[in-house]
C-alpha cells in the first residue's frame, strides 16, 4: 500500500482517513516486532563488547603497568599508597582486608549452603543442665538465603571496587607521566562537598533504598522459588528448600488446588480482572469528576473559590484510615446510611452493602463510589493548577470561531489535560492496582468468595491482588511463597501495562507540541 | 428588532447567570456531601446513651464520657507512639527526600537515568512484599513489639528516597543560571544547596515535611505487622481498627469516634495553616515531575 | 464586508477603573482602520469589545446597522488574529484552519477547497500537515491569518499580530498584510503600538491615549496636522522636536520668538490665528527633524546649537543638538555630500545652526497641549 502524499491524505473523508491509519498500523506490527528483537540483539552485542573491552583493558593495564600497578592487582590500594595518595590507598586496603576476612569467617559458609538452603533441621537434644529435652536449632534456611544473597552482593561490590582500583592505577600512571600532580587526600575531601557532592547526597538515601527495599524485594523474588511458609519457616519447624517453578505452576494451573473447588489460576484470573476494572474506574472516575469540579470552581463568575477548595482539601488532611474505617461502618447493616434510607422510606429492609455474597457487584460499585469521595479533592487540586496554565487566547479564538462550551472542552481543555497528566494517569492507574488501604479498610475484601476461598485462602469479591497477598501472608498458613508469586505476577502485569501505555502516550510522541 | 434577533441577544449575559447559579448550587451540594462523614464522627463521639453502632447520627444524650474513657485504655500510648513516629519521620524523611530530589534535579551524572529507571521498576513491586523480611530483620534487632516505634521510623524513613517526584519537579523550576552564577563566584556545590537553593524552596520543604508528618498517622499495614502481639506497640491506626472488629465494636464504637476526632485534630489544624504550601506542592510539582 | 459604528462606547471594570471613555467612531465598509497608541491606552480593550470578548459597559456597537452589544462573538460574524497566534497546539495546520468551518458543519470537500485556497494565497501549502510547534514565528503568523481568512467574515480584527516578530520579518509581513488587504476586500480593524505600522497600513488612524481618542484621520492628516502635543510627538520617527518659544502678536501678523531669533509665520497661519483671536503667549514650537535644515555656519534667522551626540545611520547622520536654553533637537544630515572637514567637525560641543520654513512650524499651547492652528 503506497504512502499517500499530504494533500492526497487530506482529501480523504473521515472514514477513509481512519481506515488508512488502521491499515498502516497493522502493516507496521511485523516491523515493530522485528525491530524489538533486533534491539535486544543489539543490546546483547553491546553488552558483550563492553565486557570484552573491560577485560582487555584490565589485561592491558597489567601488562603495561609499572611494578606498583602490578602489585595493586593483589594488594588493593598499594599503588595509591606508593604514589602518595595515603587516604585512598588506606581505604582500598581496608576494604580488601574486611572483604577477605568476611569471606573466610562466614561468607564462604553462606555461599556453600545456598544451593541446599540448609540440610539439618531442628532437633531435640537432651541437655543435662536443664534435665529436659531442648530444641537445638541447626541450619537456618532463612538466614542462609538472606546472608547468602548478601554475600553475593558483597562479592559483586568487591569486584567493582577492585576494578576501580585497577583503573585508578592506570590513570595515575598517565597523570604522572604527563607531569601533573595526583589528587591529594585534601582534594578528595573537598570534592566530597563539591564535584562529587551528588554522591555524598545520594549515599544515605540510596543505602536506605537498597537495604530496605531492593534487597527485600530480591529476597522475596527468590522466596517465590522456595516453599517458605508457616510450616517451613526455616528454623523452628523445618527448613525450606528450592522448589523451582513449582509454585508458578500451581498458581497458573487450571486444575483444582489442594482440596478446593476452584483452581488457583481461576482465582487469580478473577482477582486480576477485578483489580484491573477497579484500577480503571478508580482512576478515571476520579480524574474526570475531579477535573469537572476544578473547572466548575475555576469558572469566571463563581464566588468563594477559595472556600470551596478549602472544604474539599480538608478531606485530604484527615488520615485516610479514619475516613475509610468510619465510612465502611456507615454502610454497615445497622449503620447510618441504612438508617437514613429507612427513615426516608426509600427502602424497607437494610441493604447489606458489603456482606451479600449473592450481589458482589453491589459491594464493588459502592467501593468505587466511596473511592470517588476520597480521590476528588486531590485530583481537583492537580487539575486546577494545570487548568490555570492553558493560554486564555486559545479559548477566545475558539469562541470567535463559534465553538460552544462543550466543544471548547473537547478540543482544547481535554487534549491539553491529557497531555500534561498522561504520565500521572499511568502511575495513578498502577498505584490504584496496588491501592491496599482503600479496599482493605473499607471491606477487607468482603463479601467472601466461597468458591475461590477454599483453595487459596480467604478471598473476597472486592479483594485486589494485593489484599489477597496480605491475607495469604497473615493467614493461618502464612504461605509466603504464594504471596511472593502473586507479588511477582503483579509486577509483571504492572510493568507490561506501563511499557505499552508509555509508548503509546501522546505525551511522548508529541512532546514539543505544547511548548 | 425581530423575535429571532431578540432571542440571539439573550445570549451573553443571561445564559451566563443561569449557568453560574446552577454551579453554585452544585458546589453547595458537593460541600455538604463531602463534610457529612466528619460531621457524623464528631457528633457520634459525644453520644452517651449507647456505645455501639446505631443507625442515627445526632446523640440523644450528650457528654464527653467517651473522651474520658479513652484515657483508660492504651490509646494514649498509641497516640504517643504515632506522634513520636510522625515527628521523627517528618524530620528525617524530609532530609532524605530533599537530598534525593535535589541531586536528581541538579546534577547530570552517568548513572542518573538508570537510577531513576531502577527506582521506577522497584516501585512496581507491591510494597507489602518487603514486609515479611523487614519484620524478621527488625525482630532480630529487637525493634519490634514494645520497641516498635524506632522500628517503624526506620522503615518509613529508609526507603523514602523513592518518593522524590514532586520535590524534583519543584527543583526543576529553579533556573540553573542561579547555580552557575554561584559557581562562578566560587561556591562549592554544598554551599549552593544551603545558601541559595534551600532558601528559595520554602514551599516544597514545608510540603515535604507536612506529607511526611501525615504518613505515620495513617499507616495500618506495617504498624500491624510490627506491633504483632502486644498492645503497647501499636499505633493509632491499628489500635482503632481493632476496636471496630466484630467482638469489640459494640462497646468501642463511640470511643472510636472520639479517638478518631483526636487523631484528626492535630493533622487537620496543621494542614489548615500550611494549606497554601501543600496546594503549591501538588499543583506545581506533582505533575511536572 | 460591513460597516462598524461605535457610539459613546465605554468600558469600566469592576474596580471602577475606566479603560475606555466615550469612544465614538464610524468605520466604513472595506475600510482599514488602525487603533494605535502606547501600552494601556485602551486600544486592545476596544478591539475586544468589538469582538465580544469583553462586555460593553456603555454605549452601542453596531455592525452593519445592527446593534450587537449582547451578541455572542460567534454570532457577530467576525474573525480575529491574536497577538500570540492562539493556534491549537495539538492540531495540524490544516485542522487549525479548518476548525471553524467544521464547527459550522461545512461539507469536507468544501473545507478542503477553502483551506487549500487560503494556504496557497499565504504560501503555507507545504506546512498543512505539520503541527504549530514545527513552524517558525512568521509561518505561525500566516496560519493564524489563514484561520481567520477562511471564515469570510464581515469584519477582520487583528490584535498586534506583528509584535512577536523580529524587525526584518515585521517589515516583510507588513507588506504581505497590505497585499492581503487587497485580496480580501473586507473591513479591517488593526491594533498596534507601532506608529510605522499604523502609518503604512491604515486608511485611517485612530490615536488613543489613556482610554481617550486623541485624533482620527488619514496618515497624511495626522502627520501634517496633529491636533495636540501627544499626537505630534507620537507620529513620526524620529520624534518631532519641541522647543520652548513665544508667540508674539504684532498688529495683524504674528511671529515666533525663539532665542532672540524672530521667525515670521505665513499668511494661512496668520489668518487662522487672527480668526481665533489668539494673543501673545508662551508656546511650544514643534518642528520635525526631516523638515529642519542644518548648517555648518551661521545664517540669517538661524538658531545656534551645540552637538551632544551624533548617530551614524548609514546614509544619514542623526545629530542630537542642544539649544542655548537647553532644548534638545534632533536633525538629519545626509552623509553623501559631506566633505572631510565637515565630517571631522561633527564632534561633541561644536556649533551647528538650524533653520526651518514657517509652514513646517507647529504651535502648541503649553497648558492645554492643543495645537493653536490645527484641530
Amino acid at each position: 500500500m503506497t504512502q499517500l502524499s499530504d494533500l492526497e491524505f487530506l482529501k480523504l473523508s473521515k472514514g477513509q482517513k481512519f481506515g488508512y491509519k488502521v491499515s498502516r498500523f497493522f502493516l507496521g506490527i511485523p516491523k515493530a516486532i522485528l525491530g524489538f528483537f533486533l534491539k535486544i540483539w543489539e543490546g546483547l552485542k553491546k553488552g558483550g563488547t563492553a565486557v570484552g573491552r573491560e577485560v582487555s583493558d584490565i589485561v592491558g593495564t597489567f601488562i603495561h603497568g609499572d611494578w606498583k600497578t602490578k602489585l595493586s592487582f593483589f594488594i588493593m590500594g598499594f599503588g595509591c599508597l606508593a604514589r602518595g595518595q595515603i587516604l585512598r590507598g588506606l581505604l582500598f586496603l581496608l576494604f580488601e582486608i574486611v572483604f577477605i576476612g568476611f569471606m573466610i569467617l562466614s561468607g564462604g559458609y553462606w555461599l556453600s549452603m545456598l544451593p541446599s538452603l540448609g540440610k539439618v533441621g531442628p532437633s531435640e537434644e537432651y541437655s543435662e543442665v536443664l534435665d529436659a529435652y531442648v530444641t537445638k536449632y541447626n541450619d537456618n534456611s532463612f538466614q542462609i538465603l538472606l546472608y547468602g544473597v548478601l554475600t553475593i552482593f558483597f562479592i559483586i561490590a568487591f569486584i567493582y571496587t577492585w576494578r576501580v582500583n585497577v583503573k585508578q592505577n592506570k590513570m595515575a600512571e598517565k597523570i604522572l607521566a604527563s607531569g601533573k600532580k595526583l589528587k591529594s587526600g585534601k582534594d578528595d575531601l573537598r570534592s566530597v562537598v563539591d564535584d562529587q557532592f551528588h554522591k555524598t547526597l545520594l549515599a544515605l538515601p540510596m543505602t536506605g533504598i537498597i537495604v530496605f527495599t531492593a534487597l527485600p524485594i530480591l529476597f522475596m523474588i527468590l522466596v517465590a522459588f522456595t516453599n517458605y511458609d508457616g510450616t517451613h519457616n526455616g528454623y523452628t519447624n523445618s527448613l525450606f528448600t528450592w522448589v523451582g517453578l513449582d509454585n508458578f505452576n500451581t498458581m497458573l494451573s487450571w486444575s483444582g488446588g489442594a482440596g478446593g473447588t476452584q483452581s488457583y489460576a481461576a482465582t487469580f484470573g478473577e482477582v486480576l480482572l477485578w483489580t484491573l476494572i477497579w484500577a480503571f474506574f478508580a482512576t478515571f472516575t476520579n480524574y474526570f469528576l475531579g477535573m469537572f469540579v476544578a473547572m466548575a470552581i475555576n469558572k469566571k463568575g463563581i464566588r468563594f473559590k477559595k472556600g470551596w477548595r478549602t472544604i474539599l482539601v480538608l478531606t485530604i488532611a484527615i488520615p485516610q484510615f479514619i475516613s475509610l474505617l468510619y465510612v465502611s461502618k456507615m454502610f454497615a447493616k445497622n449503620g447510618i446510611v441504612n438508617g437514613f434510607l429507612m427513615d426516608m422510606g426509600w427502602i424497607t429492609q437494610a441493604i447489606d452493602f458489603f456482606g451479600d455474597a449473592s450481589r458482589p457487584w453491589l459491594a464493588r460499585v459502592t467501593v468505587i463510589l466511596i473511592n470517588i469521595w476520597i480521590g476528588i479533592p486531590y485530583l481537583m487540586l492537580i487539575t486546577t493548577g494545570i487548568l490555570m496554565n492553558i493560554p486564555a487566547d486559545l479559548y477566545e479564538s475558539a469562541k470567535i470561531d463559534g465553538a460552544s462550551g462543550w466543544q471548547q472542552y473537547r478540543k482544547i481543555t481535554l487534549p491539553y489535560m491529557l497531555f500534561v497528566t498522561g504520565p500521572y494517569l499511568l502511575t495513578s492507574f498502577t498505584g490504584n492496582m496496588n491501592n491496599f488501604n482503600v479496599i482493605y479498610l473499607l471491606t477487607a475484601g468482603a463479601p467472601t468468595n466461597a468458591a475461590a476461598s477454599s483453595a487459596a485462602g480467604s478471598v473476597g469479591y472486592t479483594d485486589l491482588l494485593i489484599t489477597w497477598l496480605f491475607k495469604i501472608t497473615t493467614g493461618a498458613e502464612s504461605q509466603y511463597y504464594m504471596a511472593s508469586v502473586i507479588g511477582i505476577l503483579v509486577f509483571v502485569v504492572v510493568a507490561l501495562i506501563s511499557l505499552i501505555v508509555y509508548n503509546l502516550l501522546p505525551s511522548i510522541k508529541n512532546e514539543e507540541d505544547f511548548r | 428588532m425581530s423575535e429571532a434577533t431578540a432571542k440571539r441577544h439573550m445570549g451573553l449575559k443571561t445564559s451566563r447567570a443561569i449557568t453560574n447559579t446552577a454551579i453554585h448550587v452544585l458546589l453547595i451540594v458537593i460541600s455538604i456531601i463531602w463534610l457529612i462523614p466528619f460531621v457524623c464522627i464528631v457528633l457520634q463521639s459525644f453520644r452517651m446513651e449507647s456505645t455501639g453502632q446505631v443507625g442515627y447520627v445526632v446523640p440523644k444524650v450528650w457528654g464527653t464520657g467517651n473522651y474520658v474513657k479513652l484515657f483508660e485504655t492504651d490509646f494514649p500510648r498509641w497516640y504517643t507512639n504515632t506522634f513520636i513516629a510522625a515527628l521523627a519521620t517528618a524530620v528525617l524523611q524530609t532530609i532524605i527526600v530533599l537530598c534525593m530530589s535535589y541531586t536528581l534535579s541538579r546534577f547530570r551524572f552517568k548513572m542518573r537515568q538508570p537510577l531513576m529507571r531502577f527506582m521506577l521498576i522497584l516501585g512496581m513491586f507491591p510494597g507489602m512484599l518487603t514486609m515479611i523480611i523487614l519484620y524478621r530483620v527488625l525482630k532480630d534487632l529487637g525493634l519490634t513489639q514494645t520497641n516498635a516505634v524506632p522500628g517503624l521510623i526506620l522503615v518509613y524513613v529508609a526507603s523514602s528516597g523513592m518518593g522524590y517526584y514532586v520535590s524534583k519537579g519543584f527543583f526543576d523550576t529553579i533556573p540553573m543560571s542561579l547555580d552557575e552564577a554561584a559557581r562562578v563566584d566560587g561556591a562549592t556545590r554544598a554551599k549552593i544547596l544551603y545558601k541559595i537553593i534551600l532558601p528559595l524552596s520554602k514551599p516544597i520543604v514545608i510540603y515535604t515535611v507536612l506529607t511526611a508528618f501525615m504518613g505515620p498517622w495513617g499507616d495500618y499495614v506495617f504498624a500491624r505487622y510490627i506491633a504483632f502481639g502486644t498492645s503497647a506497640g501499636k499505633n493509632v491506626a491499628v489500635g482503632l481498627y481493632d476496636w471496630l472488629n466484630k467482638d469489640q465494636i459494640s462497646s468501642y464504637y463511640t470511643m472510636f469516634c472520639a479517638g478518631g476526632v483526636l487523631v484528626a485534630l492535630p493533622v487537620t489544624i496543621l494542614f489548615l495553616f500550611l494549606q497554601k504550601y501543600y496546594v503549591e506542592g501538588v499543583t506545581g510539582g506533582a505533575v511536572k515531575g | 464586508m460591513a460597516s462598524v459604528k461605535l457610539t459613546d462606547v465605554k468600558k469600566v471594570y469592576d474596580n471602577k477603573v475606566t479603560a475606555v471613555h466615550d469612544f465614538n467612531l464610524e468605520i466604513k465598509d472595506k475600510e482599514f482602520v488602525v487603533f494605535v497608541g502606547p501600552s494601556g491606552c485602551g486600544k486592545s480593550t476596544t478591539l475586544r469589545m468589538i469582538a465580544g470578548l469583553e462586555d460593553i459597559s456603555g454605549g452601542t456597537l453596531e455592525i452593519d446597522g445592527e446593534v450587537v452589544n449582547d451578541l455572542q462573538p460567534k454570532d457577530r460574524d467576525i474573525a480575529m488574529v491574536f497577538q500570540n497566534y492562539a493556534l491549537y497546539p495539538h492540531m495540524t495546520v490544516y485542522d487549525n484552519i479548518a476548525f471553524s468551518l467544521r464547527l459550522k458543519k461545512v461539507p469536507e470537500d468544501e473545507v478542503y477547497d477553502r483551506v487549500t485556497n487560503a494556504a496557497k494565497i499565504l504560501g503555507i501549502t507545504e506546512y498543512l500537515t505539520r503541527k504549530p510547534r514545527a513552524l517558525s514565528g512568521g509561518q505561525r503568523q500566516r496560519v493564524a491569518i489563514g484561520r481567520a481568512m477562511v471564515r469570510n467574515a464581515k469584519v477582520f480584527l487583528m490584535d498586534e499580530p506583528l509584535s512577536n516578530l523580529d524587525a526584518k520579518l515585521r517589515n516583510q509581513m507588513r507588506a504581505e498584510i497590505i497585499l492581503l488587504r487587497q485580496k480580501l476586500d473586507t473591513t479591517f480593524i488593526y491594533v498596534t503600538h507601532d506608529q510605522t505600522e499604523a502609518m503604512t497600513l491604515g486608511d485611517r488612524i485612530v490615536i488613543m491615549k489613556d482610554g481617550f481618542i486623541e485624533q482620527v484621520g488619514t496618515p497624511q492628516e495626522v502627520f501634517d496636522t496633529p491636533v495636540n502635543l501627544f499626537v505630534a510627538g507620537f507620529i513620526g520617527s524620529p520624534q518631532m522636536n519641541f522647543l520652548k518659544a513665544n508667540l508674539v502678536k504684532g498688529g495683524s501678523s504674528y511671529y515666533v520668538e525663539l532665542l532672540d531669533v524672530k521667525l515670521p509665520l505665513n499668511d494661512e497661519q496668520n489668518a487662522v490665528l487672527a480668526q481665533k483671536g489668539v494673543g501673545s503667549q508662551e508656546i511650544i514650537l514643534g518642528v520635525r527633524p526631516e523638515h529642519t535644515t542644518v548648517l555648518f555656519d551661521n545664517a540669517e534667522g538661524a538658531i545656534e546649537c551645540t552637538i551632544d551626540v551624533n548617530e551614524m545611520m548609514g546614509s544619514e547622520l542623526h545629530l542630537h543638538l542642544r539649544s542655548k536654553n537647553d532644548d534638545k533637537i534632533i536633525v538629519r544630515l545626509p552623509t553623501v555630500d559631506l566633505s572631510k572637514e565637515q565630517r571631522a567637525s561633527l564632534s561633541y560641543g561644536n556649533k551647528m545652526y538650524i533653520t526651518f520654513p514657517a509652514k513646517v512650524m507647529h504651535l502648541f499651547d503649553p497648558e492645554t497641549e492643543k495645537s493653536l492652528i490645527d484641530g
